[in-house]
């Protein structure tokens, strides 16, 4: 490990201002997050205008990954005290979370997950700066050529994992290349595809197109479905003050350790986020626990396993962006894209040129998941409160605040007009039932492939053969074919574990709620069986008492 | 209304007379630089991605009508009103932010988006009119951006 380079990054990364900035991401990501219908990358999209004008690229960066730890801790609030997951990662949390927040025991399912979030994010970030170094080293002597081969496997594996069909996912691929490539071609200076049209002549920005596809598509999803359900707000469970002890804390550990682990793993391979991991991770931690028969019933190693996974990730999915400069998922396409306004090219070369920043993003993910404790012991309280407002507050300020940063892309009308234009298409695009995800992440590929094809062309003469004849390019495509029809077969597979994870946890929820209200009717039976008996027994020693008097009054 | 949508039959056509009419009129809309400066064509890339779509177009149109794997998606008019309304209200944000400034356009599209989610209190209508003019300041003062203002705030 580079130390001269790690020692200049603790002193850039453990400014007052960094930390700041910390504490802010981590607040912003775990309101978002226990936000349900609002994802982390929205968290993040928001943040992207609001880094434009800082100077410190490493500070925009350390930002939005604080907003994406406290989002990934954020999504258990409301799956512990709502059975609604605030993000798709905590999912699994509800199992647990919930049954044990009936049982009155709020503080306690979410001083678990806090714990089970921190030790797993801690985890992974190490993992992240240990493995770093080796994989860049790895990788040092790649050329553009490779580079270009890696961005291949890159979109491959996105279109492979995401959605049902590989057509489609790879038609939304090919779409945001294509999309990417309109405008001027920064090699030879030619137009391509703007059709005459002010709007298209000086190509499509990535801002306006990240806040279209995915924040503005949210949040009117998420209105729709408030003016569908005419605003209700399902009724909160209250958070006690019985906190998690030592004892609780200790016998959680093997499952924190466990889960971590396995999401460190699944990760750092393209295409498995914290959705994904979450159902394999609890699943395990279930499978080899001395007591299965408690998990989904309020069992306290069930949440630790579904929150250290879903924080694991983070780090993990760091790996591969940092290291190859290949996203594993939206929301680490979206790093991508902020690194890349930012000016920063992830990839081997960032190690070289740019390797102080490179470990104050590392050391930033770090220190952002160490102060996600405190900060969550602290404001937990406060934040899931933000899950009773009502929604329309938050959505109007959201889709201001969306389209102001979509034009702060350039500072041109253009951009709001694309803005518009991709939402429509975006529309369209789900109910053809394809996914936006690949699109995002090849309109984010597209200038860094573009880039590499045309320094490996020209370099070699315009020999396209060269892709294949290089051996190490040869065996990225060839990997890239393997991983996609194995990640397909496995994601299925996956998919359908847990369909029917979730059924049985949802059954079993709703025999247990059954039972609970059979319970209730049963004692609420009882307690009117003794009401009218003891009424009835009142009744007898009043009419008794009226009958001895009645002689008496006679008398 | 309900109307039962062939995703994949319909993506396959769509994306076909999409690509196929971009690979058309490739020639006209890219054309190749006048000296050749060794880089690649500037139509290598595009011409790879309309190829694939095209090629995965077909595939679509094969499986749904030869081998009948389809995936259908029910649009349903009660469900998809409010999402078609919302992104026409958006459109509509976009045009008057352009005529009437930021500030002006906000506060008659979320009045109108409020009214339409069933908000009846004054409070929020304030709230959210109060929030336009913060969000144009922040903008405008602290991250350096101008908003457009329109014509009632010197724009």
């Amino acid at each position: 490990m580079d130390f001269t380079m790690i020692a200049q990054a603790a002193a850039q990364t453990f400014t007052i201002y960094n930390i700041a900035l910390i504490f802010g991401g981590l607040l912003i990501g775990m309101v978002i997050g226990c936000i349900p219908g609002l994802s982390v990358t929205l968290g993040i999209i928001l943040m992207l205008p609001l880094t434009y004008n800082m100077s410190d690229a490493a500070s925009a960066i350390i930002l939005m990954l604080a907003v994406y730890v406290g989002g990934m801790y954020g999504g258990s609030i409301s799956a512990i005290t709502l059975n609604t997951p605030g993000t798709n990662s905590a999912i699994a949390t509800t199992f647990d979370g919930y049954p044990l927040a009936r049982k009155g025991k709020v503080k306690k399912a979410l001083d678990v997950s806090l714990f089970a979030s921190t030790f797993g994010g801690l985890f992974s970030a190490l993992l992240l700066l240990l493995c770093a170094q080796i994989i860049t080293k790895l990788v040092s002597n790649f050329t553009s050529v490779e580079y270009f081969a890696l961005g291949v496997m890159g979109i491959s594996l996105i279109a492979g994992v995401s959605g049902e069909s590989l057509p489609k996912a790879l038609i939304s691929g090919m779409l945001g290349l294509l999309m990417a490539c309109v405008g001027k071609d920064s090699v030879t200076g030619v137009s391509r595809y703007a059709f005459g049209s002010n709007v298209l002549r000086y190509g499509i920005n990535i801002l306006p197109a990240m806040i279209a596809l995915i924040a503005l598509m949210q949040v009117v999803d998420k209105l729709r479905e408030f003016k569908l359900s005419g605003g209700k707000i399902k009724d909160a469970n209250k958070i006690d003050d019985d906190g998690l002890n030592r004892n609780e804390t200790r016998r959680i550990l093997p499952a924190c350790f466990k889960s971590s682990a396995i999401a460190s793993i699944l990760g750092a391979m393209p295409g498995v986020g914290g959705g994904v991991a979450q159902f394999m991770c609890y699943n395990e931690v279930r499978r080899s626990s001395k007591h299965p028969e408690e998990f989904g019933k309020g069992c306290l190693e069930g949440i630790a396993a579904a929150e250290s996974s879903n924080n694991a990730v983070v780090g993990s999915a760091m790996i591969p962006l940092l290291t190859l400069g290949i996203p594993g998922d939206g929301v680490t396409a979206l790093l991508l894209g902020a690194f890349m306004l930012h000016g920063i090219t992830p990839g081997p070369t960032m190690f070289t040129k740019q390797g102080v920043m490179a470990y104050t993003i590392i050391l930033g993910c770090l220190v952002a998941n160490i102060f996600l404790y405190p900060i969550g012991k602290a404001l937990t309280r406060a934040v899931a409160k933000v899950i009773q407002v009502r929604y329309t507050y938050l959505a109007c300020a959201i889709i201001m605040f969306c389209f102001a940063g979509a034009f702060a892309a350039s500072g041109h009308y253009k951009e709001l007009i694309l803005t518009a234009a991709i939402l429509i298409l975006s529309y369209v695009l789900t109910l053809l039932d394809v996914d936006n995800t690949p699109l995002l992440l090849g309109m984010i590929l597209e200038p860094i492939m573009e880039k590499y094809f045309v320094s490996a062309s020209m370099a070699y003469d315009r020999d396209y053969s060269i892709f294949v004849r290089r051996p190490i390019s040869l065996v990225i495509l060839i990997i890239t074919v393997v991983m996609v029809a194995s990640m397909m077969r496995v994601n299925r597979r996956v998919n359908a574990l847990n369909a029917e994870q979730e059924a049985v946890m949802a059954a079993e929820h709703e025999a247990e709620e059954k039972n609970e209200a059979a319970m209730l009717s049963v004692l609420q039976a009882e307690a009117a069986t003794e009401e009218s008996i003891s009424s009835s027994y009142a009744g007898a020693v009043l009419e008794q008492e009226h009958v001895k008097k009645k002689p008496k009054d006679a008398e | 209304m309900k109307i039962k949508i062939r995703t994949n039959l319909v993506t396959g056509i769509l994306m076909a007379l999409f690509s196929g009419y971009m690979l058309y009129v490739m020639p006209k809309q890219v054309k190749v630089p006048a000296y050749d400066s060794g880089a690649p064509s500037p139509r290598i890339i595009p011409g790879i991605c309309l190829g694939v779509i095209l090629l995965c177009s077909i595939v679509l149109i094969i499986q749904s009508l030869v081998f009948k794997k389809e995936k259908i998606v029910v649009f349903d008019w009660n469900n998809e009103k409010p999402a078609i309304l919302l992104i026409a209200l958006l459109c509509l944000y976009v045009f008057l932010i352009i005529k009437i400034g930021f500030i002006l356009a906000s506060a008659i599209v979320f009045v109108a988006v409020l009214f339409y989610e069933g908000e009846r209190k004054p409070f929020i209508y304030i709230f959210t009119i109060a929030l336009a003019v913060g969000i144009y300041f922040l903008f405008t003062l602290v991250f350096h951006v101008s908003l457009p203002a329109g014509p009632f705030f010197g724009g």
